[in-house]
């Protein structure tokens, strides 16, 4: 009973942060159409730079990402400014190869830059818990989770109670009529595409704390993301919440009662369950235009 | 000789290319690194080629092929371990399971369109290689297999290698070359271009996708057996690698992915600048990077490809001139010996019965509603056999929409469809057209890549697996193409690109498009609109006839005079709703319909007047 309560708890936590790391892609999804499959490379660059600041200044890497996510905000900009905006015409798949090439590219850097070695930031309350009765939470968890749920609900106030927010949300349900009503759609899909790369700045300096990364180590979490909007529902934001406790709650629940090397697969098989039974996701609703 | 010199000029040059490397071992049998650099090349030029069926042709981007190499190689190896034979017997086994493989993911993941299949193609290949890690009493785990040394002297190296990769290319190429022939392979481009269209001209787009998809996993399996002796040994890590994908992905890419040759000239350059970077650039870890760069640089300077841009150079420099706007010839009449026999087929295909006044079309209480707006209400429709008859209605009155319930393009939300007395409604669009069922397009739908012949051949009137190997190019399917597009007059641009041709004439190709499905009904969405009144005649003259053939037409027109002198009977719509129906006389003074459609400004015109409306009416309608 503890065990599974534990594994459960465990899952949610873990849920949280890939809810946000997901969120970026989803977002990124539900405004250009555009699978960005460099965000985990992304991921893995932030990590490796939290690790690096860590280890020369002894910031928290937590607390690294008031520092990672407006830089991280600024890369997503430029990135959509020089490189991704040049193929907006093009159909879907080139942005998918587009994005994987971005993605090798970043792998390759970190691989001459850093070497090819697992890393980890060890704050001084790594190997601490807190403890609630016969559970352990490890504070590296709780504060990850805390980090993820702060950045998501500030992302949720940013998406419905500001003008950009809303032109954000107007050009991905759609992009005509918004261009009509004054919202510029190169200058609001620059915006959120960098508001989705944002993510990874939070999402990154917490995976350095929470798993040992190398460079090659993108391949794994950007399945993993996939895996989450996928089971949400492409471009959905709330599906992307759900599909990540889910998958979060799968994972640690394999690890704890199937093993360890089991627990990645779940992923793989659970996409494959969905678009078997639901292809849209669960949050996934066909539109209009999917029909004609 | 002559043979010879009708040949496209790329066979002559990929002819000598094939000699010249058949040749090589014999003239220099002493230097087996240049050998092992171009046996890697076929290998790469045998994966590119198989992944451009699915992702060039069918414009679904794969980035997990190497998974069908791995897993042909652990076919290989695990059964040559077990029932101890040699590895080079049991390579077909792993065409085997690779198309077993891909048979599975495909249909679970095209069934629908859309972004899942790429990300499905990379979790895939990331789950095999777990998979065979994790699966150690069959795949050794980590540790990996390791397989018995070639059986041939040591004298002869790789040589064998070398021509059995050779060989295996040779095949590939034949064999995609075979594809591209026949109407499966002009499905697959279709779908790459407008897949909601194709399925409306009779692909079955989900078997078509998975189909394609299998067989471009064939050859890469085979390939992944014979690729696992060379080496005599594979792990998961090597077997399943992401790093693979990649380099397919970039050799299609870079020679021009959709072409014949375009994989292989661009696995050679992309073997041979690795070759390079490995040589000069410094270890694997720099590789990921030179790859990663070389793709968004390809993705970003040259989307289309080496051979097409140099193609399109070659065109720029030696231009065509075709007449686009020649009228006379846009309007001229084939001989009629032509027209007739492929009127006569297309009359055959309902030669059944032409009785008036059996219902063959009947929509019972259509509704289809998007969110708070509906737009087809409870409607209810017949059309007769035989019968041109016309929707009339204002525009947001649900024609259009209806038309997709029909056709197959929406699923109605409530509501029953029966063609022939056959319900359809929970039919996918492409058996529909296989029942009879065509339709065009409000704005043209036509695959504006591919050439006007193609566009004709491309409609499949049957599900036989034999109608979708059928030959496209020549014989009677490109015939019958032939004869279609004299029946619209243009028969003479059939080897030009669809998109370069005028509006109007586009509507005339799409309308022998629909007539290739051997249609018994035609559904028009507004035929006239943006059509010039010459061609407009040619269409009406055509439409004519071929209804006194026995094909019934169903015609949403916003031109009335042209509905009012053609049609009978007309159906009015407004609301999502049928509000009149009978012979144009009645409806066209009938007040219901002045009020809701017609307004209060229009009125009956004396005959002598009609041509001066036809003009006014027809501007309306191009607008």
């Amino acid at each position: 009973m503890t065990q599974l309560l534990q594994a459960l708890v465990l899952g949610l936590l873990i849920g949280g942060v890939y809810a946000l790391m997901a969120s970026g892609l989803a977002l990124i999804f539900g405004v250009m159409r555009i699978i960005n499959i460099a965000q985990g490379a992304l991921l893995i660059l932030v990590a490796m730079f939290t690790w690096w600041m860590w280890r020369e200044t002894g910031i928290d890497p937590i607390l690294a990402s008031v520092v990672t996510t407006p830089l991280m905000f600024g890369f997503g900009w430029i990135l959509y400014r020089t490189v991704i905006s040049r193929i907006r015409d093009q159909s879907a798949s080139m942005s998918v190869l587009l994005t994987f090439g971005f993605a090798l590219v970043v792998e390759g850097v970190l691989n001459v830059v850093a070497g090819n070695k697992f890393r980890s930031a060890t704050p001084f309350y790594f190997a601490e818990s807190f403890r609630v009765g016969s559970i352990s939470l490890p504070k590296t968890q709780v504060y990850g989770f805390a980090a993820a749920v702060l950045v998501l609900a500030a992302l949720y106030l940013i998406l419905t109670r500001t003008w950009t927010g809303r032109a954000i949300r107007a050009t991905s349900q759609n992009p005509s009529g918004a261009a009509l009503v004054g919202v510029g759609a190169a200058g609001t899909a620059a915006l959120a595409f960098a508001l989705g790369t944002a993510t990874t700045g939070v999402g990154g300096s917490i995976l350095s704390v929470l798993y040992p990364f190398f460079p090659a180590s993108h391949y794994d979490w950007i399945s993993r993301l996939l895996g989450i909007v996928v089971l949400g529902g492409m471009g959905s934001l709330p599906g992307a919440m759900v599909g990540a406790l889910i998958l979060g709650l799968a994972e640690t629940l394999t690890a704890t009662y199937g093993g360890l090397r089991w627990s990645t697969l779940v992923f793989y098989l659970v996409i494959m369950l969905v678009l078997l039974l639901r292809p849209q996701g669960l949050f996934g609703a066909k539109l209009r235009e999917d029909a004609a | 000789m002559s043979r010879v010199r009708a040949m496209p000029r790329q066979h002559l040059v990929a002819g000598v290319c094939l000699l010249a490397l058949v040749l090589y071992p014999l003239i220099s049998p002493w230097e087996p690194y240049p050998q092992g650099v171009i046996l890697l090349g076929f290998m790469l030029a045998i994966q590119a080629s198989s992944w451009n069926i699915i992702s060039g042709f069918a414009g679904y981007i794969s980035l997990g092929h190497s998974m069908f190499l791995g897993l042909g190689s652990y076919t290989v190896a695990i059964c040559a371990l077990r029932w101890g034979v040699n590895p080079l017997w049991l390579m077909p086994l792993g065409g085997v399971t690779a198309v077993v493989a891909a048979l599975l993911i495909g249909s679970v993941v095209l069934r629908t369109s859309g972004h899942a299949f790429v990300i499905i193609t990379i979790a895939m290949l990331l789950a095999a290689q777990i998979l065979a890690v994790n699966f150690k009493g069959f795949t050794q785990g980590s540790d990996g297999i390791t397989l018995e040394l070639p059986f041939w002297s040591r004298d002869y190296q790789n040589i064998p290698f070398y021509y059995i990769f050779l060989a295996l290319l040779v095949l590939t190429v034949l064999y995609t070359a075979w594809i591209r022939r026949t109407k499966f392979g002009t499905g697959l481009i279709a779908i790459r271009e407008d897949e909601g269209k194709a399925a409306s001209i009779g692909v079955n787009t989900t078997r078509f996708k998975i189909v394609g998809y299998a067989a471009s996993a064939f050859f890469i399996g085979v390939a992944g057996g014979v690729y696992a002796y060379y080496l005599t040994f594979l792990n998961p890590v090597g077997s399943f690698a992401i790093l693979g994908s990649v380099v397919i992905v970039l050799a299609a890419l870079t020679g021009g992915k959709g072409t014949l040759y375009g994989p292989v000239v661009g696995a050679f350059i992309v073997q041979l600048a690795s070759e390079a970077a490995t040589v000069y650039g410094g270890g694997s870890q720099t590789r990921v990077l030179l790859f990663g760069a070389a793709l968004v640089a390809v993705v970003l300077f040259m989307p289309a490809g080496l051979l097409p841009t140099i193609e399109a150079r070659w065109r720029k420099l030696h231009p065509v001139t075709i007449e686009f706007t020649d009228q006379a010839g846009a309007l001229g009449r084939s001989p009629a010996t032509t027209r007739e026999r492929a009127l006569e087929d297309v009359a055959d295909a309902v030669a059944d019965d032409l009785s008036q006044g059996e219902v063959l079309l009947d929509v019972r209480g259509a509704s289809k509603s998007f969110g708070g707006l509906v737009a087809v209400d409870n409607a209810s429709l017949s059309v007769r056999k035989g019968s041109i008859t016309g929707l009339i209605g204002p525009n947001g009155s649900g024609k259009t929409t209806l038309f997709n319930l029909i056709t197959g393009g929406m699923a109605a939300d409530s509501g029953e469809i029966y063609l022939q007395g056959q319900r359809i409604d929970k039919m996918p669009p492409w058996q529909r057209g296989h029942l009879g069922l065509g339709r065009t397009f409000q704005v043209t739908r036509l695959f504006k890549d591919m050439t006007v012949q193609q566009n004709v051949v491309a409609p499949l009137p049957d599900s036989r697996w034999r109608t979708m190997f059928a030959d496209a190019v020549s014989g009677h399917e490109a015939a019958r193409a032939g004869e279609l597009l004299d029946i619209v007059g243009l028969r003479r641009f059939a080897g030009e690109r669809a998109g370069d041709l005028s509006y109007g004439q586009q509507k005339l190709v799409e309308l022998a498009q629909v007539l290739m499905l051997e249609p018994q009904l035609i559904l028009l969405d507004e035929p006239a609109g943006g059509v010039n009144p010459s061609l407009l005649g040619r269409l009406t003259e055509v439409i004519r006839e071929l209804n006194e053939r026995g094909i019934t037409f169903l015609v949403v027109e916003h031109n009335i005079p042209l509905v009012l002198e053609l049609c009978d009977p007309v159906v009015v719509f407004s609301r999502g709703r049928s509000i009149a129906e009978g012979p144009p006389g009645t409806i066209r003074e009938d007040p219901v319909v002045l009020d809701a459609y017609l307004g209060d400004d229009w009125r009956p015109v004396p005959d002598g007047k009609a041509p001066n409306t036809v003009q006014t009416a027809n501007q309306t309608g191009a607008r």
